[in-house]
């Protein structure tokens, strides 16, 4: 069985991300975000969302683990500051509810979700230039980058909230996320 | 999705295994999730088993009856009176948390009395798989995860819905054939209508509150929002037959949720809307306006505190 890790960054909704991923039969299991990454074995990284960057533990380690990495909300803002992109506060924050336009239809993530979904997010950080290597996969009214995709290295972010019952096509991300740690 | 029917099965043997011939107390609260830890638990070890019902004086209309009458085929039911208490603990607090707290030590002090009176040496609670979560991320301090233990030695704690989300636990409630209205019921805080007053805690803004309520919870039914109610936010100008009240401000809120974690503010029809100021302003003469919340979850919360 697939088995896929949720790392709580302290966000209000981790636990939603584990219910997801159950939901979908995949062996899952929450761990604090102090795990070292040598302990970690799973077949793909969900970094949960939280409400600070300087609590993030050691999830830096956890991008050289070569299995899939899908960053929600803070998650994707650790790609982006890990690597070299940039993150800074949005001049409109983004909540509850928001029209993202994709911009890749063939993204593996979040391509089949175009041309538009309708999601529900929370955040006033946001990223600003995307690290090397990633593509620019989706955007709002409110948040330039919604979401991004490294397919190299299968890493992927996504700025809005998937777990959310409010977001209509979430569970969608998961289970394209899963058909991404499966190949 | 869990299968209601084996968890119960599995629950009830856990619950026989760990409390064996000793006794066991759960506080009963009336909200769906110690509701069903209790009625898993009586199934279980029958009047070994002391449900513990504290009526806080700030509860919702006809809650206290509604519980004694759900749970009467329980001998053992305690209800304890509290009222006096509480609202004297409560006497000039304002802070939210602070409020939480003085209900929270409270509420473990009427606890710990009947537990010991009734030599249990179990304790069951109805925790949730999020409440174990929210607890860590300092949103809001939960009364029903921690604290009693501390105070009462317990020899075990049962927590047979520990696992389950929130729907998972309806679904056990109706398999259970506890009826619509604890199954169905609206999600209520654990310190009750205090954090549906802002600011101090009084008999007065209580009762507002819970008519206020009360009034919410009827008229919108048929709109069947995930949760309903009122909340008493503070005072303004009125005229009421050609005279000037300054008179209390009642916030209105209705909203959509799976789960309560995200919520949308739910869009009433207008005539809702007026048959509910038109009743609240007409039935207590101490409110002078009502409000409609339109905000979702996020940015605002649920509840005002």
């Amino acid at each position: 069985m697939t088995r896929i890790v949720v790392i709580d960054n302290h966000g209000q909704f981790t636990h939603l991300e584990h219910r997801a991923l159950r939901d979908l039969g995949v062996d899952v299991e929450l761990l604090d975000n102090d795990t070292p990454a040598e302990e970690i074995d799973a077949d793909g990284v969900v970094l949960s969302g939280g409400p600070d960057m300087d609590r993030i533990g050691n999830c830096a380690d956890y991008l050289e683990l070569d299995v899939p990495v899908l960053g929600i909300c803070l998650g994707m803002q650790i790609l982006a500051a890990e690597l070299d992109g940039a993150v800074g506060s949005g001049d409109y924050g983004g909540y509850a509810d928001v029209n993202v336009e994709i911009l890749d239809d063939e993204d593996p993530l979040v391509g089949s979700l175009a041309p538009e979904t309708r999601v529900w997010a929370s955040h006033a950080d946001e990223v600003k230039e995307l690290p090397e290597g990633f593509v620019h996969t989706g955007t709002s009214d409110v948040c330039g980058i919604e979401s991004m995709s490294d397919t190299d290295r299968d890493l992927y972010g996504v700025q809005w909230h998937p777990e959310v019952a409010h977001t209509e096509e979430g569970q969608a991300v998961f289970e394209n996320f899963l058909g991404i740690c499966e190949q | 999705m869990v299968d209601a029917e084996s968890f119960i099965d599995d629950a009830v043997e856990e619950i026989r295994e760990a409390v064996g011939e000793e006794h066991a107390v759960i506080a009963l609260s009336g909200g769906v999730d110690s509701s069903v830890a209790a009625a898993l638990a009586y199934e279980a070890i029958g009047d070994q088993l002391t449900p513990v019902y504290v009526d806080t004086g700030l509860m919702r209309e006809g809650e206290t009856e509604q519980i004694r009458d759900t749970f009467s085929y329980m001998d053992s039911l305690r209800v304890v009176a509290a009222e006096d208490r509480f609202l004297g603990a409560l006497e000039g607090v304002t802070d939210p948390e602070e409020k939480r707290k003085v209900i929270g030590e409270q509420f473990i002090r009427e606890f710990e009395r009947e537990a010991k009176e009734s030599d249990a040496e179990y304790l069951v609670q109805g925790t949730i798989y999020p409440d174990r979560i929210e607890s860590e991320g300092n949103i809001k301090s939960h009364h029903n995860v921690g604290g009693l233990p501390d105070v009462v030695d317990f020899e075990g704690i049962v927590e047979p819905v520990r696992d389950l989300y929130k729907d998972e636990v309806r679904e056990v409630a109706r398999e259970l054939g506890l009826e619509e209205i604890i199954s169905e019921r609206m999600p209520f805080p654990g310190p009750g209508l205090a954090v549906r007053v802002i600011g101090e805690v009084t008999k007065e803004k209580v009762e507002v509150a819970r008519a206020a309520c009360h009034v919410v919870e009827e008229e919108v039914e048929e709109h069947d929002p995930w949760q309903a109610f009122a909340a008493v936010i503070g005072k303004g100008t009125g005229v009421k037959g050609d005279n000037r009240v300054h008179g209390w401000i009642v916030s209105v809120r209705s909203v959509e949720s799976r789960d309560g974690m995200t919520a949308r503010a739910q869009e009433l029809p207008w005539e809702t809307l007026q048959r509910i100021q038109s009743r609240i302003t007409g039935e207590n003469e101490n409110v002078a306006r009502v409000v409609y919340d339109v905000t979702h979850k996020p940015p605002a919360t649920i509840e005002y505190e």
